[in-house]
């Protein structure tokens, strides 16, 4: 029956079973067949098939896509934005509001000084060439935004309007990108679909900058439900490497209304962004999700970053002797009082703790729920692995930046605040100027029509299928296997093994028979294959990775292991085509032949 | 429900644009914004924020029980 009912479509099945009347009598048989039908909304055989071409096409409308697009148009190249929603109105860009700028005038550290302390909180899991990176542009961005108008409002579609259009630089929105097309060992372009027009849309390109930001398993409580790791999953499918899928943000919500991001940040979402200066912290997160744990609940959840003497609770995440007197992202502070948690993307505890009046953010006061940010990765740590300080990926021509490049900038850790919004721009600037030399080095070359046709019936397959499962069914599974707590927030290896075999279920059975009626289902029906693979990613570097490290908890190899694990761990497509895992040394570049090391102070 | 209602919709469609998570959609009859996809809504408020008319009714709970790390 099962085989059957793939293969009935509704109309064919009303014929058999005589309409109403059929249905009520075949009752068994007509719930089998009625819970899995497609009844398409649209005809996909009548889908436009676009092509356009560009000299560099920038995947992506936050931070890091702005500067991308704005330095590869003043480098030269001619340049296309494509983006999921809106520019400068999706991702975690809208929502973060403290950006770091370091200004040598005003601080007391020197750079030197600042990599090293950055260092020393992040165990050495940064890579210190992107850390002084951010430190050397981030002033100069920031000048940039201020001069657009970055400052003046909250909400920032305007401001990235402005040197958009200054620039002429086309941008196509509301456009789900798929699939990346490589050829002769390069990146040629990349391909999607409209969520308005019904259109495929093919963009040839000489060089792509993925500005896909990072992602979760659409969390309750956290503004990044458009995020599905497209970016890291799309470039894993080509053949490159990514990183940094073992490490935990680990933001809390509110335990009531706990989907209630904007509600669970106060008016923070409302605010105009502001300006940060060096502090260096250690901002787990994943000590509060240990106490709670081993006291049993939520309510227990208490302060972090007390170490490992809150609460009677012994053992947890090892925090540097030089970073315990501070908070977790979120919480109390040492002397009890209350913060917030910092917003997606920056951690900035100088923006107003609460309004006269207002019902106060959840900071940790009162009973809060972990999790909130469930399969998202530390900024900065996942994604692409970079082969060098100009976020050049594994594969030439393809460029990432912000949080869809692994560039280790802060680390497996949280460390300088506002350096997530910062390092967004000063990478996408980098990117940007790098792919449009690239570009005037290469000859754009055609999709041919072979490997069109066979994307475009991969990207519309969801919608022809008679049958299958909704993508948000395969969702809510999904989530229902990688969020409780014991999974991915005290990882254990025989509980990740378990959760390993459900991921491997989805993968194999329920992602190939996902279901779509419309263009908005099918945009989720692609969301959630990526984001099959990207728990299938997190827990095989988690099993990988038998240590403790920063925002990576092993209950069964609670400590630090810097014997055997000075090193990241990157995720490729083996000869097979089965995932692999390899380590790559801390402070060295990553390679096709072989490593090098990083100049640390160059 | 997480976005509730749009009153006094003057179809600017800046609510559609600024969804992140496509929950809104411009009815082609009435050429106002329609919710349309409810279940998608991450409760952002940016839609909201950008409506120049303020007619975005948000309230914090989701029509289902949802799936947290803890409870």
């Amino acid at each position: 029956m099962k085989t059957k009912h793939r293969k009935i479509s509704r109309r064919k099945f009303i014929t058999l079973t005589g309409g109403a009347a059929g249905f009520a009598a075949m009752g068994g048989f007509a719930m089998q067949v009625d819970w899995a039908l497609n009844n398409p909304e649209i005809n996909a055989e009548t889908l436009e098939n676009n092509r356009i071409t560009t000299d560099v096409l920038v995947v992506g409308s936050g931070m890091a896509g702005l500067f991308a697009a704005v330095k590869a148009h003043d480098a030269g190249a001619q340049v296309l934005m494509v983006s999921k929603g809106r520019l400068g109105s999706s991702g975690q860009t809208p929502f973060a509001k403290g950006i770091f700028a370091y200004d040598k005038d005003n601080e007391a550290l020197s750079i030197d000084e600042f990599v090293a302390k950055v260092s020393r909180s992040a165990l050495g899991t940064n890579n210190k060439a992107y850390t002084r990176q951010l430190a050397e542009h981030s002033l100069a961005r920031v000048n940039e935004l201020r001069e657009w108008g970055f400052f003046e409002s909250s909400l920032y579609n305007k401001s990235f309007s402005k040197p958009i259009e200054e620039r002429n630089i086309p941008v196509h929105e509301r456009v789900t990108i798929t699939h990346l097309v490589k050829e002769d060992d390069r990146i040629i372009g990349v391909a999607g679909f409209s969520i308005d027009e019904q259109k495929v849309l093919f963009y040839e390109a000489k060089s792509v900058i993925l500005c896909t930001g990072a992602g979760g398993f659409k969390p309750n409580g956290f503004p990044i439900c458009d995020l599905t790791h497209d970016g890291t999953v799309m470039a894993y499918n080509i053949g490159a490497k990514v990183t940094g899928k073992e490490w935990n943000d680990g933001h809390p919500a509110k335990s009531e209304n706990p989907a209630a991001c904007y509600d669970g940040w106060g008016d923070m979402f409302e605010q105009k962004p502001s300006t940060t200066r060096i502090e260096i912290r250690h901002d787990l997160g994943v000590d509060m999700n240990y106490m709670a744990y081993i006291n049993g609940g939520a309510a227990q959840m208490g302060p972090p970053g007390r170490g490992n003497q809150s609460n009677g609770v012994s053992g947890g995440p090892y925090r540097p002797e030089e970073f315990t007197s501070q908070g977790g992202p979120g919480g109390h502070s040492q002397d009890g009082e209350e913060i917030q948690g910092p917003p997606p993307g920056d951690s900035d505890r100088k923006r107003p703790l609460r309004k006269e009046g207002k019902v106060a953010p959840p900071g940790m006061g009162g009973s809060v729920v972990g999790g909130s940010t469930a399969g998202m990765s530390i900024h900065k740590a996942e994604g692409l692995v970079p082969i060098n300080d100009k976020c050049e990926s594994t594969i030439p021509g393809l460029y990432a930046a912000g949080d869809a490049l692994g560039s280790y900038m802060a680390g497996g850790i949280y460390t300088q605040i506002g350096s997530s919004l910062s390092g967004s721009a000063v990478q996408g600037a980098i990117a940007g100027e790098t792919a449009a030399n690239y570009s005037k080095t290469v000859k754009s070359k055609n999709i041919s029509t072979k490997k069109l046709k066979s994307i475009e019936e991969d990207i519309l397959a969801p919608l022809k299928r008679e049958a299958g499962y909704s993508p948000a069914w395969v969702t809510q599974t999904l989530q229902s296997i990688m969020i409780p707590n014991f999974v991915l927030y005290i990882k254990k290896e025989n509980l990740m093994k378990a959760a390993l075999a459900y991921v491997e279920e989805l993968r194999d059975h329920h992602v190939p028979h996902l279901r779509a009626s419309n263009l908005h289902e099918l945009r989720l029906a692609h969301e959630t294959k990526n984001m099959v693979i990207s728990a299938e990613m997190k827990l095989r570097a988690s099993l990988m990775r038998t240590e403790s490290r920063c925002s990576h908890f092993r209950l069964d190899y609670p400590e630090v292991d810097n014997e055997n694990w000075q090193a990241w761990i990157n995720i490729f497509k083996g000869e097979d085509g089965s995932m692999t895992l390899e380590k790559q040394p801390f402070n060295t570049w990553a390679s096709t032949t072989k490593s090098s090391e990083i100049e640390a102070n160059s | 429900m997480p976005i509730k209602s749009i009153n006094g919709c003057i179809g600017c469609e800046e609510c559609i644009k600024s969804c992140p998570t496509d929950v809104l959609r411009l009815n082609p009859d009435s050429k106002k914004a329609e919710i349309l996809y409810p279940e998608d809504c991450q409760i952002c408020h940016l839609c909201r924020m950008y409506c120049p008319v303020d007619a975005i009714v948000i309230t914090p709970d989701k029509s289902i029980p949802v799936i947290v790390s803890w409870g």
